[in-house]
């Protein structure tokens, strides 16, 4: 009793916060609705004013308590009364017919409301419940109240008590079965997605034809009522109740008002045959429209959620892999003095899938970079994956043996290990950028392409299966040295196969583009552009850019991030700067630890809370080599004492130092006579 | 242990000696001092820190070798440095006075 009172008190009636003004205006034009359906349903008696086969006003007062809240009752009683008076009896007999007119669909609302009944009718048990409960077994009341007043005033016999009842119960069962859904549905027009023009000419058609059809079958001597039925179905099934409703009170009220003239398949028949004919036509009518609209609702809603449920999933394990292959990918390239690097990843679009496309950059503790692109075979998480794991692989084997040779044959040994379930492609180089020389060997992998003295040529040397293809494969290896101005060009197939275009055009005009006399990230941009076209991806693409630059002259500027685990990548740039630059030894080592001692600081003290950038900049001029180190950072303690021993080294080590903090961060500026010219 | 220097010990005639090998600077400091610590046996009156493969050490290593000293001093133990002389780090040394306090010798075999 608790979970209903709550449940009710969680649910208030949809009448009571209306407005007193607002709510005698709802009566008195449910009250006139009422009246006006009771004259039409007079109009298509049988018999006089006897025999009514089709009673819209009980469909009208379900209608208006469900909408409005049943405490519509007063204008549903008082309409009833009004309709009944002038052809009842006597007034008493007119109130009780109008007090079962009135209770039967309130008892129908209360039902409905008590089964959970959705007035949408877009499930199967909302049309069993309007017609089991809301139709038949509510007007049971209404029927046997009118009958049994009609029997007591004298009005019938008792003979023809059982007659009269059936026919008054299934002419108030139908005006609810025909025109509740009807004007149920007409909220539904602004409630649900508003028809397209389309969709609104179709409905019209449909209720044309729903016309002409049951126009046409009612008057004909032919019994072809049925005819009616696929039409139904056609509006339940492309509009649901939207038109289903509507088309349904169109064929009922046609067949009724045949019947009433007794014209067509109702002409020849009895009264009782003839009310038999019109309510099995139209009960017919009814629950084929209403189940067949309910189930076709159902269905486009698991069609929907289930398709909803794929995309997602489809998003979902994309939008997985994709950060995974992200994730894998390099965070930032290593910085390397007289090295310019850049390179891309870009995901395929054409489908949702990702490949197993990777690039990679490892710094060797001797100053070497071991750059690799590859490809594993296949899309999705599994190539994702896998791509991962040789990712990692490939800097373990670096780490432990640079030689391509050795980095290829340990890779071949793992893939046969691992749950790959196709072959992958791999170009490994081992570039050294003091000297420029470069040694790789390719398994399997598009041959990068190097761009020098205005040519580009295709390194197809060294190159073997792809791993994962054969066993015991010898690898060979090739080397080249690298100018300073030259390129190279390293990338995955998905740069150079288009649909439509060879494979060799596409080398062809990677060749041709790479020509281009622009910065190594701009050159990215240009291959992408151009070679991809403005058609979306159709695979996966990993690009790499390596570019030697001659360093004599140019100063030198670095940004890294502020983390003690950088200061040895900063500290081998600024070596090799000095010593491209000429510094003497001696001046070389000072300035190298004045350097270190600076970023040290910025790494200690400016970024307490959030991390930070260092940045470094180093030129030469008139024999002196000027450094600045800056950061954004507040630090903790003031300058004059976190500096401590590093300062007192900056300052032993350089000829000046200054130190300069503002609200924008630190800057430590150091100057340093040196010996230039010679070459270290 | 780290990839920047790697530390091994040997005993050279009776007085244990730890060769650091590589680079000292902030990120590995502590690291290198754990392991330096760990290789040293308790009972020697002197140990070594043989720095002469060491190519660079900023001040976060100057503090930890101060610290090493002062930790051995609490045990009786006297730490020695090897440093060539013209080394890189020699002056790094000198510029924070850590040869006055800790006895730093060329070769191995002054020591």
């Amino acid at each position: 009793m608790m979970g209903q009172a709550l449940v009710r008190a969680g649910s208030p009636d949809p009448g009571s916060r209306r407005r007193p003004g607002h709510q005698v205006l709802a009566l008195v034009l449910v009250a006139a609705a009422y009246y006006l359906g009771a004259q039409l349903g007079l109009s298509l008696s049988l018999v006089d004013h006897n025999v009514t086969p089709l009673w819209p006003p009980t469909g009208i007062a379900v209608t208006a308590f469900l909408l409005l809240g049943r405490n519509m009752w007063p204008g549903v009683a008082v309409a009833a009364l009004a309709v009944n008076l002038p052809i009842t009896a006597t007034p008493l007999a007119a109130a009780a017919t109008a007090a079962g007119n009135t209770l039967a669909p309130y008892v129908a609302a209360l039902l409905l409301e008590r089964v959970g009944f959705r007035r949408q009718l877009d499930r199967q048990r909302d049309a069993l419940a309007i017609v089991f409960l809301g139709a038949l077994a509510s007007m049971l009341i209404s029927a046997t109240t009118g009958t049994a007043t009609l029997a007591v005033s004298g009005a019938i016999s008792s003979g023809e008590l059982p007659g009269a009842w059936a026919v008054w119960w299934t002419g108030d069962a139908m005006g609810v079965l025909a025109v509740a859904p009807f004007l149920l549905c007409l909220p539904l027009f602004w409630e649900l997605e508003p028809w397209p023009t389309a969709r609104w000419v179709e409905a019209v058609a449909l209720l044309v034809l729903v016309t002409a059809v049951s126009a046409w079958a009612a008057r004909s001597e032919a019994q072809v009522l049925f005819l009616v039925l696929p039409v139904l179905g056609w509006a339940a099934w492309r509009l649901q109740l939207r038109g289903a409703a509507p088309a349904a009170l169109i064929a009922s009220l046609v067949a009724t008002s045949s019947a009433t003239n007794g014209s067509g398949p109702f002409a020849a028949e009895s009264l009782a045959q003839r009310m038999l004919t019109l309510q099995g036509f139209n009960a017919c009518v009814a629950v084929t429209s209403f189940f067949l609209a309910a189930l076709v609702s159902e269905r486009l809603r698991t069609a929907d959620a289930l398709a909803a449920a794929a995309t997602e999933r489809v998003r979902r394990e994309h939008q997985i892999a994709e950060t995974l292959q992200r994730s894998l990918l390099p965070d930032r390239l290593p910085q390397v003095p007289g090295v310019d690097l850049a390179a891309r990843y870009v995901p395929a679009t054409a489908d949702v899938e990702v490949g197993g496309d990777w690039y990679d950059v490892i710094s060797l503790p001797d100053g070497r970079l071991g750059l690799t692109i590859g490809d594993v075979a296949g899309h999705g998480l599994l190539a994702a994956t896998s791509m991962g794991q040789l990712r990692m692989a490939v800097r373990a084997y670096v780490l432990q043996d640079p030689a391509p040779q050795a980095v290829l044959a340990g890779l071949e040994r793992l893939v046969t290990q691992l749950p790959m379930p196709e072959m992958a492609t791999l170009l490994y180089l081992l570039f050294d950028p003091d000297t420029g020389s470069v040694r790789y060997a390719n398994a399997g992998h598009l041959p990068p392409v190097l761009v020098a003295d205005g040519q580009s040529t295709f390194l197809t040397d060294a190159l073997v299966p792809p791993l994962g293809v054969t066993t015991g494969t010898t690898f060979l290896e090739a080397s080249l040295t690298l100018q300073p101005g030259a390129t190279l060009v390293l990338y995955t197939d998905g740069l150079v196969e288009r649909r439509r275009v060879s494979l060799q055009d596409g080398l062809d005009r990677l060749g041709r583009e790479a020509l281009a006399d622009v910065g190594v990230d701009a050159l990215c941009d240009l291959l992408l552009h151009t070679l991809s076209g403005p058609e979306p991806a159709a695979d996966d693409i990993a690009l790499l850019v390596v570019r030697m630059i001659p360093l004599t002259g140019t100063p030198l500027a670095l940004a890294l991030p502020a983390e003690a685990r950088n200061l040895q990548e900063m500290r081998r740039a600024v070596h090799r700067w000095l010593r491209d630059s000429g510094i003497a030894d001696d001046d070389r080592n000072d300035v190298l630890i004045a350097c270190g001692e600076a970023c040290a600081n910025a790494v200690r003290h400016a970024y307490p809370v959030r991390p930070g950038v260092m940045e470094l900049e180093a030129r030469l001029s008139q024999e002196t080599v000027s450094i600045t180190v800056r950061d954004h950072g507040r630090w903790r303690t003031p300058v004059h004492r976190g500096g401590g021993w590093g300062l007192q080294l900056m300052r032993g080590l350089m000829d000046s130092v200054e130190l300069v903090t503002t609200d924008a961060g630190t800057e430590v500026t150091m100057l340093r006579r040196v010996t230039a010219g010679g070459i270290g | 242990m780290t990839e920047l220097a790697t530390v091994d010990a040997v005993t050279l005639d009776g007085t244990p000696v730890v060769r650091v090998s590589g680079e000292i600077d902030l990120s590995n400091a502590a690291d290198v001092m754990e392991a330096i610590a760990a290789t040293l046996p308790t009972n020697a009156t002197t140990v070594v820190v043989d720095l002469s493969d060491t190519g660079y050490v900023d001040s976060a290593g100057i503090a930890m070798l101060f610290r090493l000293a002062e930790r051995l001093g609490h045990g009786r133990q006297q730490l020695h440095l090897v440093v060539p002389t013209g080394a890189p780090i020699r002056r790094v040394l000198e510029l924070t006075n850590l040869t006055s306090v800790i006895p730093v010798h060329d070769t191995l075999r002054a020591t």
